[in-house]
């Protein structure tokens, strides 16, 4: 029986909460704030521990989406073609560890972005801000829902 | 995978001249061991020092940090000499920041600003770090709140919550005071560290533009489809400048004092961005969605005081100028853009350096960046203009 990273993250929490917290001095006001912030923190990481893997998931699968519908349609000179492909082999090579993949095809994006801007096509250039932006407002949404319990996003007041 | 996509080039445009400092140092900086947050006894001794060479005989007492805020260190104390008690505030830096700036440059504006709007009195400034370990500056502390203290009204969102009475009583002052900061005539008063983006028509968003391009290329900033076509569009549509104006950089409720019960503005705060520039990137942050409240009925007030349509005609009205709805929307892009490069990579680089104090208020911070990410797709959906 070994303890689960539930019942570990609770267990920190409940210690900052209940007996570092009130041991603080009143005037140690960084101390605080800080451990408040570290308490926050790791609520919401327990709350979301175990969906991890899935966003990040998720988060890889909708831009590698969002990359083949943009190398497919942007036309142009030597240097969107270049991008283009580049961004035609980031999004069929093996994903590998999620993160660096991410990282990897958003670049591979930004250097499209780019290339289009210099030399795309007119078509290239109308359908660039269309995909992307089409693309995003569904996955901005998501990333919104996920850092929701931070409590700074407006998007229930703006609603 | 292909590295080579991943590596960043080193470009070196063009900006102020402080700006490029900036950055230099942040970039040169990287490679230093952690930045631990000065101890209350420490500060007391590095004061006592400094005093004792500054002002002989004078004591020092009272010392306290000063809570909130995400970017300086900053710390109350007394000073007592000749029977007389005077109280200061300790501003300095860590060693990387969220919003990494020149103390001298607050310094020096703030000190010009003195009799034409309400700011603290600067009193001392340590920009080399000869006396403090850090850049510092000492300001005459001035009474006031930045919040009302039933601000807890207001769930969600950065901006502060004021409610019905104190907005009618700030609204004015507010609008009064930024019109008054961009009447400074930067011409027959230059101020030192200052330049003027006059070299051609687009310098000015050009400066803005290049600078934090950068800061977001040495933090590392993490590519997402909405920034990279954000920042393109931006490079690609660079306005005019309509104006040059001392521009406030952070103006917004949140960044002023005020006393509670008149409503009266004490002084205003956080000039670390300031610039010159075209009046519209201003307007552009002020009206930011994410500094200010929804009602119920979901009508917005940027920074909780005016309507959007509101604030640009009294802006039109109070100023004498013209606000360009292409050119306002230029720097509506960039205000959120520039958001997203102070919380998503600024404040993130800091971090994981370990080169602030507040590690663990940056990467909360960090969860801000959909938000700014929204506007982006929401702002450029629009198109080239409003």
């Amino acid at each position: 029986m070994t303890p689960t990273t539930d019942e570990r993250l609770a267990s920190v929490i409940r210690s900052l909460t209940e007996v570092v917290m009130p041991h603080l001095p009143a005037d140690a006001s960084l101390a605080q704030e800080q451990v408040q912030l570290a308490i926050g923190h790791l609520q919401i990481l327990r709350l979301q521990f175990d969906s991890v893997h899935g966003f990040e998931a998720e988060e890889l699968a909708d831009t590698r989406a969002l990359a083949a519908e943009l190398a497919e349609a942007m036309t142009g000179g030597t240097s969107t073609i270049a991008a283009r492909e580049s961004l035609e082999d980031l999004v069929g090579a093996p994903a590998g560890e999620v993160r660096a993949a991410l990282s990897a095809v958003n670049r591979g994006v930004e250097l499209l972005v780019q290339a289009v801007s210099a030399d795309g096509s007119d078509d290239a250039r109308k359908k660039l801000p269309e995909i992307i932006l089409r693309h995003e407002s569904q996955r901005v949404e998501k990333d919104r829902r996920w850092f929701l319990p931070y409590g700074f996003d407006t998007m229930e007041a703006a609603a | 995978m292909n590295t080579a996509l991943i590596e960043r080039p080193l470009v070196q445009n063009e900006m102020e001249t402080v700006h490029r400092k900036i950055i230099d140092r942040r970039r040169n900086n990287r490679g230093l061991p952690p930045y631990r947050a000065a101890l209350t006894e420490e500060i007391v001794e590095i004061l006592s020092a400094f005093f004792a060479k500054e002002r002989p005989g004078a004591r020092v007492s009272g010392v306290r940090r000063v809570g909130g805020g995400a970017s300086k260190e900053q710390f109350f104390f007394t000073l007592s000499d000749g029977g007389k008690e005077e109280q200061f505030l300790l501003r300095m830096d860590p060693r990387s920041a969220i919003t990494e700036t020149d103390r001298e440059r607050e310094f020096v504006l703030i000190d010009a600003m003195q009799g034409r709007v309400p700011v603290p009195e600067p009193v001392w400034i340590d920009n080399d770090a000869v006396h403090f370990p850090q850049a510092a500056a000492i300001m005459r502390v001035v009474s006031g709140v930045t919040k009302p203290s039933d601000a807890g009204v207001k769930v969600s969102g950065l901006g502060t919550w004021l409610g019905p009475e104190l907005r009618e009583k700030i609204k004015d002052q507010f609008l009064d005071y930024l019109v008054e900061i961009h009447s400074y005539d930067w011409r027959a008063n230059p101020l030192p560290g200052f330049e003027v983006p006059d070299a051609d028509a687009k310098q000015a968003a050009r400066w803005n533009f290049n600078y934090w391009r950068e800061l977001w290329e040495v933090d590392e900033g993490e590519p997402r489809p909405v920034m990279s076509l954000a920042t393109q569009w931006m490079a690609d549509n660079m306005p005019d400048t309509a104006g040059l104006v001392m521009l406030h950089g952070d103006y917004r409720t949140g960044n002023y004092l005020f006393d509670e019960a008149s409503g009266k503005i004490t002084a205003l705060l956080d000039w670390e961005l300031a610039r010159i520039g075209d009046y519209h990137e201003d307007l552009g942050w002020v009206l930011m969605e994410i500094f200010g409240s929804f009602d119920s009925d979901g009508t917005f007030r940027a920074s909780d005081l005016f309507e959007r349509e509101e604030f640009i005609a009294e802006y039109e009205r109070r100023s004498g100028r013209t606000v360009n709805r292409e050119t306002l929307h230029y720097y509506d892009v960039a205000s959120s853009w520039k958001c997203n490069i102070i919380v998503a990579a600024n404040g993130l680089a800091a971090a994981r350096s370990q080169h602030n104090h507040q590690d663990v208020l940056l990467t909360f911070l960090g969860a801000a960046a959909p938000m700014f990410a929204n506007d982006l797709v929401r702002l450029l959906s629009k198109g080239a203009e409003a």
